[in-house]
């Protein structure tokens, strides 16, 4: 039987929604598959933060890209989703978190990236706002934040418009190959596709499982916090040295407070609980770095999973000895870099040479329970 | 600093109170928070102590002697922000933060007010008519000089009584149902006499201070008007709602008290994730809960109106329930005295529930209210969300209010959805469907807006030991 | 009792919440809503809409849940 789609994307996250728009562009027939709705997990409860100061060295080429393409994306994808530039500052108040940022930042700046170390002086001219007992600071003038719950409006209308299939509210229970091409099945639905992509994020050692592929994948429970409306009290994105803070005032003069604080949670049961101290050393922090913090109140916590590898590097191409079977996902910073990476494995499929190399998965394969067996 | 206990009971009207205060016959450690300064709840609202003579409820006055009384620790002008698993309650106090961890929680939360939105209803002026009610019984304070009292349920009556009562002038009561709906649920009305006669006697004094009565009409505009006042427009509408064409007649006032019945606060509920179902005729999305009144997480009871609108005189019979419930899951009750002791009360709480459920019915939502909404007006009013916007998402694919939300900044605001929420869902369920496919705001901390200064104190950097960083 | 409201002195009683005494000094705006910009006070007076949320004592809080206290100095809770 003919599939009825060129490719499926499974996981409408922005790596997957980026994936499917540019097939979807490149003329294939396109379905984006999701057990809820577009990008209402990680990439619509993230902190968008554009931020090189947190972004693995290796992975700084890529974020720069994925920055520009965010700040852009009123012109490729047809809706700003409030991305603005805006500087970045990692503060330090001991010496040796003085000593931390040193060496981070010339690892960074090797791999690119503009940041350098300024004064307490230049830091607070660059920021206003912050505690002036900080000892110095990285910079980068290449920072910036999106408003992250935006995204899935404006990738739903692109994916329409582009001519994709949009199956929200579809669980995908297996998968499984059939006749060169790939059957998804969920509780009420049969979908084939020549060719499939897994984009699934934390659930993507679930995914892979159906294909027989076993690769750990680590659930972070980042705890995210926002303020209600304040007077501006900050224009740059700022962290602490060793990343447990990320602030940022949006326009309309919410404060995002994140960090990477835990909550409770898992892929299975999704974000459970909020941890109450948790929220507190988060917010100490945040109060610390910007004082003026303390005029305003918290109107809601949340959590969002973070996926990560083994090695904590993506995995980002073609899936071994599968045909026309890709994975992208458990990209360190990735909501800043997903519009880059998605574009790089769509070209992969599209028979165009991406401009920079993918992460091949084969690397974080384990073999099957039955293969140790056999090896013991 | 953490605080242990067996059981924590937050809100402290009729069920929270009566369930601490049954707990504690048994010997538990029973806690008992709630943000305000007296126990009582909304509806047995205590005057502030200074009111010397103020006029409070003689049920509400029984019921704090009765917990001054008890071992029950009461830890009053507490707002609980937090319920983790487990359990540990999280408040914040005078004295700044507190936490408590217990076996048992017994959510009391009660109800809030459902208004649909008109354009006008944010003018200063404007107010719930629950909020109306506690202007008299606690600020002992008129809305204005001359109110109009609209919308629907046993509310209306109770406020424009109240206001008469305070020697204040009520222009007119604009309600959405006719005689024959109130007259209509006469047999449950009988089952508690004491409760009818009441609202008798509300309507009498109405009569007797010539107070103009409108039945199936509702407010359709409120404007500024010169000198501080408010201009009005009442128009005429339907059995279910739906405004019907016609000039609306026009009315000069000080103040408007306007609601459209009440909806369960489901605060700690939805946090803990437990199943709910949507219940029209119970104030919309309620726990599930079983005969002991357990919701489907272990250890986690539900009583009073937060477990559906049942009314003050169900709510304290159901706390006793849950509280006795608890008592038995900690082994501080017999199987033979737990099952003495519940039959007479389920019994009790069986014609309670009748009457609340009379009650209910005429608060309930009906079928077009929300589809009259216009365009231009604002529906969640912390963020200025209008019902073009709220259409506009629903248009590009918004299916849920969480995705509304999202997509929208509908219910992101300071009260979280609490005010906007119920009729963000009913206006897209007109597109998903139904209501529950159109979902429930998740439930999420903190249940108040926190101010930072009080809960994150000023630190001594240098001594934090912070965790490394991630890898490079 | 007496506290000052956006540099207005206020007379209130004791017991009195800031909602109230302000009502009944004939105050009748306490903030504007921070999109639109439109005039706001207090709505459900349970603490729960955050439409009445001053600035007292340099806390925001919700004004029918404040309790006046002598020489609180409040300002509107409105942000720019």
């Amino acid at each position: 039987m003919e599939p009825a789609f060129d490719a499926a994307v499974v996981g409408a996250g922005a790596m997957g929604a980026t994936v499917a728009l540019h097939l979807a562009r490149g003329g294939m027939r396109t379905a984006l598959i999701d057990r809820g709705e577009i990008c209402r997990e990680a990439s619509g409860v993230n902190a968008g933060t554009l931020t090189l100061h947190m972004t693995r060295a290796a992975l700084i080429p890529y974020a720069m890209k994925g920055r520009e393409l965010w700040l852009s994306s009123a012109r490729w994808l047809g809706q700003d989703v409030g991305a603005r530039a805006a500087p970045g500052l990692s503060l330090a108040f001991t010496p040796a978190e003085r000593e931390m940022l040193e060496k981070r930042a010339a690892a960074r700046a090797a791999a690119g990236a503009p940041i350098r170390l300024v004064t307490q002086g230049e830091a607070c001219a660059i920021e206003p706002g912050l505690n002036p007992s900080l000892l110095a600071a990285a910079f980068c003038e290449l920072d910036g934040h999106v408003t992250a719950y935006l995204t899935g409006r404006a990738y739903r209308q692109a994916l329409l418009t582009a001519g994709a299939t949009i199956l929200e509210q579809t669980p995908v229970e297996g998968i499984e190959p059939e006749g060169g091409a790939y059957l998804i099945r969920s509780r009420t639905q049969r979908i084939r596709a020549r060719r499939l992509v897994l984009a699934g994020g934390v659930w993507l050692e679930t995914m892979l499982a159906w294909l027989g592929l076993r690769v750990p994948v680590k659930c972070l429970v980042n705890q995210l916090v926002v303020t209600e409306r304040m007077r501006p009290v900050m224009r740059s994105v700022v962290g602490i040295a060793n990343g447990l803070l990320s602030l940022k005032q949006f326009e309309n003069g919410t404060v995002l407070i994140g960090g990477g604080w835990q909550g409770i949670g898992d892929p299975e049961r999704g974000g459970v609980a909020a941890i109450p101290d948790n929220l507190i050393g988060n917010i100490q922090l945040a109060r610390h770095a910007i004082p003026a913090l303390g005029e305003t109140r918290i109107v809601r916590i949340w959590l969002g999973l973070e996926s990560e590898t083994a090695d904590a590097m993506p995995m980002i191409g073609p899936l071994p000895g599968l045909d026309e079977a890709y994975v992208i996902g458990c990209v360190h910073s990735g909501y800043t870099s997903a519009p880059y990476m998605g574009r790089l494995l769509a070209d992969r499929l599209l028979g165009r040479a991406p401009d920079m190399p993918l992460f091949d998965p084969t690397r974080l394969i384990q073999p099957a329970p039955a293969q140790l067996e056999a090896t013991a | 600093m953490s605080t242990a206990a067996d059981i924590i009971v937050v809100g402290g009207g009729p069920a929270g109170a009566e369930a601490a205060l049954a707990a504690a016959e048994h010997g538990l450690a029973a806690t008992l928070l709630d943000e305000a300064p007296q126990a009582g709840g909304q509806v047995y609202r205590a005057p502030p102590r200074a009111f010397a003579g103020a006029d409070a409820d003689p049920a509400g006055v029984r019921l704090r002697e009765r917990l001054a009384a008890s071992t029950v620790t009461t830890r009053f002008e507490h707002i609980v922000w937090s319920v983790s698993p487990g359990f540990r309650v999280d408040a914040l106090g005078p004295d700044g933060p507190a936490s408590w961890s217990a076996r048992a929680v017994i959510a009391a939360t009660g109800a809030q007010e459902r208004v649909i939105p008109f354009p006008g209803w944010t003018l200063p002026g404007v107010v719930g008519l629950a909020g109306a009610t506690i202007m008299l019984k606690s600020d002992g304070m008129l809305p204005g000089e001359q109110t109009l009292v609209a919308g629907q349920g046993p509310l209306l009556l109770a406020v424009a009584a109240g206001i008469l009562k305070a020697g204040g002038k009520v222009a007119g009561l604009v309600d959405l149902a006719t005689r024959a709906d109130w007259l209509a649920d006469w047999r449950a009305l009988a089952s508690r006499p004491d409760l009818a006669a009441r609202g008798a006697r509300w309507r009498a004094r109405l009569l007797q201070a010539g107070v103009p009565v409108l039945h199936r009409h509702a407010l359709r505009r409120v404007e500024e008007a010169p000198q501080n006042r408010l201009r009005v427009a009442i128009g005429r509408v339907d059995g279910d709602g739906r405004p019907v064409a016609g000039p609306p007649l026009e009315r000069i006032v000080d103040a408007v008290a306007v609601g459209n019945g009440l909806t369960a606060s489901t605060d700690i509920t939805r946090l803990l994730r437990v199943e709910h179902h949507y219940d029209a005729l119970r104030g919309g999305w309620v726990p599930t809960l079983d005969a002991a009144l357990r919701s489907s997480m272990p250890g986690l009871y539900v009583a009073g109106d937060g477990a559906g609108i049942a009314g003050a005189a169900a709510a304290a019979i159901d706390g006793r329930l849950a509280g006795l419930a608890a008592a038995r899951a900690l082994g501080a009750v017999a199987p033979d005295a737990y099952r003495s002791s519940t039959a007479a009360l389920r019994t009790q709480a069986r014609r309670a529930r009748r009457f609340g459920a009379a009650m209910a019915r005429l608060m309930a939502l009906r079928p077009a209210q929300v589809a009259g909404i216009s365009a231009e007006t604002i529906v969640c009013r912390c963020e200025d969300v209008t019902r073009a916007e709220i259409d506009a998402a629903a248009a590009d694919g918004a299916r849920t209010v969480n995705q509304l939300k999202a997509w929208t900044r509908c219910g992101m605001g300071p009260c979280q959805g609490r005010i906007c929420g119920d009729v963000a869902g009913a206006l897209l369920a007109g597109e998903s469907g139904a209501r529950p496919s159109a979902g429930y705001f998740t439930g999420r901390t903190p249940f108040r807006p926190l101010p930072l200064n009080l809960l994150a104190a000023e630190i001594d950097y240098a001594t934090l030991a912070l965790p490394p960083p991630a890898p490079l | 009792m007496r506290f000052v409201f956006d540099g207005r002195k206020v007379d209130a009683c004791l017991g009195e919440s800031v909602a109230g005494a302000l009502l009944a000094a004939g105050v009748r705006t306490l903030r504007t809503s921070p999109r639109a910009g439109l005039p706001r006070a207090s709505f459900c007076w349970m603490g729960l809409c955050q439409e009445c949320t001053v600035v007292a004592d340099g806390v925001r809080r919700p004004a029918c849940r404040t309790e006046v206290r002598d020489g609180m100095i409040v300002r509107p809770g409105s942000v720019p």
